[in-house]
């Protein structure tokens, strides 16, 4: 029996919503196999990243605490993805928006007050949108790919992360680590649940992804990102600028991952080390499709992705499976989400059979 | 400079260029059958873990590099089936591909960290090698003259076969090539298969003659400036292997910089570091200056193909 692929006249709503779902159980069932293969106890495996950190309440703020990023740098790609615009380096301008960020809180060390941490968040937002300035000019201007470039520069981002933290930026009574001083207590992030790790971070990045599904969804500009990704002929026609979508895209992608490295290094980090990159910037990439890049979807697919974060360092301590393995687990979730994504926009014939409408 | 340090750079940057060529060689093929494969990267990790992994276990540095070819070819299948089957977004599935590989080369590696294994030996008596001289066309590993030969053979196979001239057809006009009965799939796959052998190769080049042990994500970006390269060269193999040899001393440059002091520790070694990227964007900002119609690229480059619609 042979089967052949029909195109939607319209994409399939019931698909849209059904494909991340069965993308994540899919990767479960998978992964569950894959790992026995490997040598580990498959089912525990997966019960331990997906499972354990749901059913472990002391686990909830963990996964709060690693949503927060993943949401904010998420939904500004997504932004971007609509537009058909491809900044990968989301990673990079994370580093710049820390590393903005800890150049207000040194300079500022000996200060106290209010002002302190909104200056150092709207430090992390130009940082961020400096870092992706450069690809959005070289686009804009050259036309130079900028998957190419801003991948690039993540690399030089990390470069002058190291530069910096070796060099001018040690802190003198770090015995030879390669560290910044502590932030004072103006410029780290309040608590906001007492007793527990939760910061600022986290409602933040739920009142980003709420304005940026109101921006989206009933804004010119939401209207005019949607066009110019889906239909860039009539995107021209009605008079939207293509470069500016560029330029908009890319600088809320930037900004909001500049702001998600403030808030890191202002938050769980509370100083700036060689260790601040941990590939929130890649693994926002595969929240933005998880999500449908629709910012409440994004919102989902960031608490997902936290909770294979959170269940991989539960698998580590309680049956030993390599950190590596998470990684695994994200690839293979990205690759049925794409998969997936057939059956939104076609539907499936068995040949032979009458089929209703002739393929044009 | 001394004419020893001289050969002495010339050795180092013909090995480092060498998985530069290799991997964007592949690429140039890939994309001239009008696919974008940005998964290159983690085709070549895969490729280095598992060319370690049975260069150690069996001694036989040779099978280390057939399995690391397969390995390439094995999982550049994931992003055949999915983008070509499944017409999926090629640039998001390219990316998954880099993903999968670096988890899998982590989790894969592990076993394999701080073992030792033999590097490549040269296949010219010692006499040549050895030589002061002589040594800068000989003191190379098998590796090096496989990717010169590529060169040739995929300059060969684009301009002067008839399966060449096919798979450029199906590049520049999907639907012209299969209208006259080519099959668009087909061709393609056959392109990714060949992409994904060659990252495959490419990545065993790390352990096999650059560093002998295992080192996680030790292809440090390499993959992606080997796609920068194959829109430097403007898709010709020629160019590649000028702008693969050009980056290779860049990438030299910088190690010998580490050591050497002087001069160049004027500038922090994070620069050096910093240089094959920052050139790689100079480089394409060069070439979008003086772009022309006829050295752009393959007309249907990341576009999917379906025959029923």
């Amino acid at each position: 029996m042979q089967f052949r692929l029909e195109k939607r006249a319209e994409i399939s709503r019931s698909m849209l919503y059904f494909t991340p779902v069965a993308a994540v159980l899919l990767t479960m069932i998978m992964g569950a196999i894959i790992f026995t293969i490997l040598g580990f106890n498959g089912a525990v495996a997966v019960r331990e990243i997906f499972l354990t950190p749901l059913t472990n309440s002391l686990k909830w703020q963990d996964l709060a605490v690693k949503s927060a990023p993943l949401i904010i740098i998420a939904v500004g790609l997504s932004i971007g993805f609509r537009a058909n615009v491809w900044n990968i380096g989301a990673e990079g301008q994370y580093i710049a928006g820390g590393l903005a960020a800890t150049g207000v809180a040194l300079i500022t060390h000996q200060m106290s007050g209010w002002w302190l941490l909104p200056l150092m968040g709207v430090a992390g937002i130009l940082g961020g949108m400096a870092w992706v300035a450069v690809p959005a000019f070289l686009r804009v201007k050259l036309n130079v790919n900028e998957i190419l470039t801003t991948l690039m520069l993540t690399y030089v981002a990390v470069q002058l992360l190291n530069f910096l933290v070796f060099g001018p930026w040690k802190s003198p009574t770090s015995f030879g680590q390669p560290q910044t001083v502590l932030f004072n207590n103006d410029q780290i992030l309040p608590y906001i649940i007492p007793g527990t790790i939760v910061q600022a971070g986290a409602p933040i990045a739920i009142f980003i992804a709420i304005f940026a599904w109101v921006l989206m969804s009933k804004s010119i500009f939401g209207f005019q990102i949607r066009t110019v990704g889906t239909a860039p002929n009539a995107a021209r026609y009605g008079g939207f600028s293509a470069n500016q979508t560029i330029w908009f895209s890319l600088l809320i992608g930037g900004g909001l991952a500049g702001f998600a490295g403030m808030l890191e290094v202002a938050g769980p980090f509370n100083r700036m080390v060689p260790q601040f990159p941990t590939n929130y910037g890649f693994t926002a990439i595969i929240v933005a499709f998880l999500g449908r890049l629709h910012p409440v979807g994004v919102m989902v697919a960031g608490i997902v992705l936290a909770i294979s974060f959170v269940g991989g360092e539960i698998a580590q301590t309680t049956i030993g499976l390599p950190n590596a393995a998470v990684g695994l687990f994200q690839a293979l979730m990205l690759f049925l989400i794409l998969a997936g994504d057939i059956l939104v926009r076609y539907r499936i014939k068995r040949v032979g059979q009458k089929s209703e409408v002739s393929s044009s | 400079m001394s004419i020893d340090i001289t050969i002495a750079i010339i050795i180092t940057m013909v090995g480092a260029s060498t998985p530069l060529l290799l991997a964007a060689l592949g690429e140039l093929v890939v994309e001239k059958s009008g696919v974008l494969n940005l998964g290159i990267e983690g085709m070549m990790l895969t490729g280095a873990v598992v060319g370690f992994a049975v260069t150690y276990d069996t001694g036989n540095p040779w099978l280390g590099i057939l399995a690391a070819a397969f390995a390439g070819m094995a999982v550049s299948m994931l992003f055949a089936v999915l983008t070509l089957s499944l017409s999926s977004n090629q640039v998001a599935t390219g990316l998954a591909l880099t993903i999968f590989g670096t988890g899998f080369s982590a989790l894969f590696g592990q076993a394999y960290t701080g073992k030792p294994i033999a590097l490549f030996k040269s296949v010219f008596p010692d006499s040549l090698t050895d030589d002061r001289f002589l040594r800068v066309f000989f003191d190379y590993s098998p590796l090096v003259y496989f990717s010169l030969f590529m060169v040739f053979v995929v300059w060969w196979f684009l301009q002067k076969t008839r399966a060449g001239l096919i798979l450029r057809a199906v590049g520049e006009n999907d639907h012209s090539a299969h209208s006259i009965g080519y099959s668009v799939a087909k061709v393609r796959y056959g392109a990714v298969a060949f992409g994904g052998a060659m990252a495959g190769i490419a990545g065993a080049c790390f352990p096999l003659i650059l560093t002998p042990q295992w080192v996680e994500g030790l292809t440090g970006g390499r993959g992606w400036i080997a796609l920068a390269l194959v829109v430097f060269a403007a898709w010709r193999p020629g160019r590649l292997l000028a702008g693969a040899y050009l980056f290779g001393l860049i990438a030299t440059m910088e190690l010998y910089a580490k050591a050497a002091g002087g001069a160049f520790r004027i500038l922090p070694s994070e620069l050096w570091a910093s240089l094959p990227y920052l050139a790689t964007i100079a480089v394409l900002v060069m070439i979008s200056m003086r772009r022309t119609k006829s050295s752009s690229a393959p007309a249907c480059l990341g576009k999917p193909f379906m025959p029923n619609n």
